[in-house]
C-alpha cells in the first residue's frame, strides 16, 4: 500500500525530489523549536555514519527510503532551498537525491534523534508511514474531499486528528507534535485542576460534575468512573481557559464523539460497551489530552454559541427560519399558523450540533463530513439542519396543534438512523448550501 | 385556530418549571406528564416542552408545561418563555441548601418577565432523600407564605406529592380564572393580569396556550 502510494507520487510528480512548494498550511502549529535544534545539530555533527540500507538498486526502492524526506527538505533543508536547485537537470537530481538518501539514512540510525517515543518504532515502518503522509501533507484538499463522504473506522482517528488541523501533516513533526500537545494538557491539569474547588471556580466544576452523569445516560461506557473523571478534567481545563463563554451545557457533549473514536484506536470491539480498565495509563491520557485539543479547535469556530446571550446560536436559529421560508414555504408557514417558533426547537439543534437528535453512530458520520467542509460546524451545520427540518416535513404538517408539532419537533424519531441515513441528509445539505451560494436571492419572493 | 381540532379539553393553562440545575425540575415534568422516573435524564438544553390534560371538577385543562434549563447561560433565552405563563413551579432540591437560597433571585427574575398575578409554588424536591436533608420543612414553608407562594415537598422519584403539586397549581389557577370570566365578560383570553395582558393577548392574535374554547 504504502509502496503503492510512494510509485504513483514518484510517477504524477514530474518536479524533481526536494520541491520546495510550501506544504503547510497556517493552521498547523509552527515547528517545534526542538526539533529544528537537534535536527539542524545532529545533521552537521554526523557525517561519517556508515549506511545500512544502502542498497538503492532499483528506483522504488529508491523512492521509499527517501520519499519523506521532502518533508524535512521543506521546511529547513538549506541544501535544496539554493538557487541551482531550480535549473537541476537530471544528474545533479540524481546526485541530489543520493544525498538525500545518506543524509536521512543518517537520520534513521541516529538513536537520539528519535526521541523515547519513536525509538522503539522501526525505522521501515517510519519510513512507510511517512511515504503515505507525505502524499497527505500534499493533498490536504484530497483528503478532506475523501473524507466528505465518510471516513473508515480504521482511519477515522488519524484523520480527524488531521483534519481538525491539531495534527500537522509532517510526518516528522506528528510524535511531537503530540507529545508536546499531551504534555502541555497533563501540564494544565497539574497547574489548575485542583483550582476546581476554589471560590472563583466552584460554580463551573459543580455545574460540570453534575452534568457528566447525564450526558450519555443510556451509554454504559461514560458510566465508568474513569470515563467520568477525563470527561470533568477536559471540560474544567477548557472552562477556565475560556472564560468569555465558560462552561455551557451542550459543551459536555461535544466531547463525546472525540473521546469514542480516539478510544476506537485501541479497542476493535463496540467501543460503547467497553471496559476502560483495561487500557494502559498512558493509553488514557493520549486519549484524554487528544479529546481536549480536538474539541478546543471545534470549539474555537462556534465560540460565540456560547458567550453571553449566545449570539451565534441567536443568529443561526434566524436565518434557519429564513432558509426555510425560501426552500419550503409550506411548512414554514405551518409553524407560522400554529404559533410554532424556530428557537423553541432549534435552539437544541444548534446549541448541540443536532447530537441530541441523532444516535451517537450518526454523529460521528456528520463529523466527518463536518470537518471536511470549510467552516463545517458553523456553516454548513445550518444546511443541514434545514435539510433536516424538511426531512420530516410530512409529519409536521400532519400536526395540527401547537403541543403536537413541539412534542414531534422534540423527539423526531431518529433513533433506527445509519450511515445512508445521514449521507442523504448530507447530500441534500450541500445541494441548498450550493443553491444559495450561488445564488443568495434565488428563492427571495 | 389550533386546538379547534380537539374538543377535549376547556383551558390550556401554560406552566413553566424554573430552578436550579439538577435539582429534578425535568423528572418532576416526566412523572406528571407520562408517570417516568430516570435516574440519568439528560441536561435540559434551553427549554422543552410537555402536556397533559387533567380534568378538575368540571372542566378537562391540558396543561402545557415548559421545562426550563436551569442553567445561567441559558436565562437570556428562556425567561422570554415565562411571557403568557399563568402557573410556575419553582424548584429546588431540599438536599442542596444552595439551590434554596437562591429561590429570591428565581423569583425576582420570574416576575419581572411574568405577570404579577402569576400562581408560584415552592417546590422542595427530592423528599425521598430525608437523610441528606439540607433545608428544613418549616424554613422553607415560612419562606413561601411571606412571599405569597404555595409550597410542597416532593420526590419526583417515589411520586409523593408531584400529581398534587401540579393539581393544586393548576386548580388555584382555574380558581383565578374562573372569578376573572364572571368579572371580564366574554372575553376569549385567558390571562391573569390586567389590561396590559389583556391587550397583548386580542382575540385576532391568541397564544397557543390561555385559550379558552
Amino acid at each position: 500500500m504504502a509502496a503503492e502510494n510512494s510509485k504513483q507520487f514518484w510517477k504524477r510528480s514530474a518536479k524533481l525530489p526536494g520541491s520546495i512548494q510550501p506544504v503547510y498550511g497556517a493552521q498547523h502549529p509552527p515547528l517545534d523549536p526542538r526539533l529544528t535544534k537537534n535536527f539542524i545539530k545532529e545533521r552537521s555533527k554526523v557525517n561519517t555514519v556508515p549506511l545500512k540500507n544502502k542498497k538503492a538498486s532499483s528506483f522504488h526502492e529508491f523512492a521509499r527510503n527517501t520519499s519523506d524526506a521532502w518533508d524535512i527538505g521543506d521546511d529547513e533543508e538549506e541544501d535544496f532551498s539554493s538557487p541551482s536547485f531550480q535549473t537541476l537537470n537530471s544528474k545533479v537530481a540524481l546526485a541530489t537525491a543520493a544525498q538525500v538518501l545518506e543524509n536521512h539514512s543518517k537520520l534513521r540510525v541516529k538513536p537520539e534523534r528519535s526521541q523515547s517515543t519513536t525509538s522503539d518504532v522501526p525505522a521501515s515502518y517510519k519510513v512507510i508511514k511517512s511515504s503515505s503522509d507525505a502524499q497527505l501533507s500534499r493533498n490536504s484538499n484530497e483528503l478532506r474531499k475523501c473524507s466528505w463522504p465518510g471516513v473508515p473506522r480504521e482511519v477515522r482517528p488519524v484523520t480527524w486528528r488531521l483534519l481538525s488541523g491539531y495534527l500537522p501533516a509532517n510526518t516528522e513533526r506528528r510524535k511531537l507534535t503530540l507529545q508536546r500537545k499531551r504534555e502541555e494538557y497533563f501540564g494544565f491539569i497539574e497547574q489548575y485542576y485542583d483550582s476546581r474547588n476554589e471560590e472563583h471556580h466552584q460554580d463551573t466544576y459543580r455545574q460540570i460534575h453534575i452534568d457528566i452523569p447525564r450526558t450519555n445516560p443510556l451509554i454504559p461506557l461514560f458510566q465508568q468512573p474513569l470515563v467520568q473523571e477525563i470527561f470533568e478534567r477536559i471540560l474544567f481545563i477548557w472552562a477556565i481557559r475560556h472564560p468569555a463563554s465558560g462552561y455551557v451545557q451542550g459543551i459536555n457533549d461535544l466531547v463525546t464523539p472525540f473521546f469514542v473514536v480516539f478510544l476506537s484506536e485501541y479497542v476493535e470491539e463496540d467501543v460503547e460497551n467497553f471496559d476502560v480498565t483495561n487500557l494502559s495509563q498512558d493509553m488514557l491520557r493520549s486519549i484524554e489530552a487528544d479529546s481536549f485539543w480536538c474539541m478546543s479547535k471545534l470549539l474555537d469556530g462556534i465560540q460565540d454559541n456560547y458567550t453571553f446571550a449566545q449570539p451565534g446560536i441567536q443568529k443561526k436559529v434566524k436565518a434557519l427560519e429564513e432558509l426555510v421560508s425560501r426552500i419550503d414555504e409550506q411548512v414554514h408557514n405551518h409553524f407560522r399558523r400554529y404559533e410554532v417558533e424556530y428557537l423553541q426547537f432549534a435552539f437544541r439543534w444548534m446549541n448541540n450540533l443536532l447530537m441530541r437528535e441523532l444516535p451517537l453512530r450518526c454523529t460521528i458520520r456528520l463529523w466527518d463530513t463536518y470537518q471536511s467542509e470549510p467552516e463545517g460546524f458553523s456553516h454548513f451545520h445550518l444546511y443541514v439542519c434545514a435539510a433536516f427540518l424538511i426531512k420530516w416535513r410530512k409529519e409536521i404538517l400532519d400536526e395540527e396543534d401547537f403541543q403536537g408539532l413541539l412534542m414531534l419537533l422534540q423527539n423526531l424519531p431518529t433513533i433506527h438512523w445509519g450511515n445512508e441515513e445521514i449521507g442523504l441528509l448530507l447530500a441534500e445539505a450541500y445541494r441548498l448550501k450550493y443553491m444559495f451560494a450561488d445564488a443568495p436571492n434565488h428563492y427571495r419572493r | 385556530m389550533g386546538n379547534r381540532a380537539e374538543e377535549d379539553y376547556n383551558f390550556v393553562f401554560k406552566v413553566v418549571l424554573i430552578g436550579e440545575s439538577g435539582v429534578g425540575k425535568t423528572n418532576l415534568l416526566s412523572r406528571f406528564t407520562r408517570n417516568e422516573f430516570k435516574q440519568d435524564s439528560r441536561t435540559t438544553i434551553g427549554v422543552e416542552f410537555s402536556t397533559r390534560t387533567v380534568t378538575l371538577g368540571t372542566a378537562a385543562i391540558k396543561a402545557q408545561i415548559w421545562d426550563t434549563a436551569g442553567l445561567e447561560r441559558y436565562r437570556a433565552i428562556t425567561s422570554a418563555y415565562y411571557r403568557g405563563a399563568v402557573g410556575a413551579l419553582l424548584v429546588f432540591d431540599l438536599t442542596k441548601h444552595q439551590t434554596y437560597a437562591v429561590a429570591e433571585r428565581w423569583l425576582k427574575e420570574l416576575y419581572d418577565h411574568a405577570e404579577a398575578t402569576i400562581v408560584v409554588m415552592l417546590v422542595g424536591n427530592k423528599s425521598d432523600l430525608q437523610q441528606a436533608r439540607e433545608v428544613p420543612t418549616e424554613e422553607a414553608r415560612m419562606f413561601a407564605e411571606n412571599n405569597g407562594l404555595l409550597f410542597l415537598e416532593t420526590s419526583a422519584l417515589d411520586s409523593t406529592n408531584v400529581e398534587l403539586a401540579f393539581q393544586m397549581v393548576l386548580k388555584e389557577i382555574l380558581t383565578k380564572v374562573s372569578k376573572q370570566r364572571q368579572s371580564s365578560s366574554r372575553t376569549n383570553a385567558i390571562t391573569l393580569g390586567g389590561a396590559q395582558a389583556g391587550q397583548e393577548q386580542g382575540p385576532g392574535e391568541k397564544r397557543a396556550c390561555c385559550i379558552s374554547l
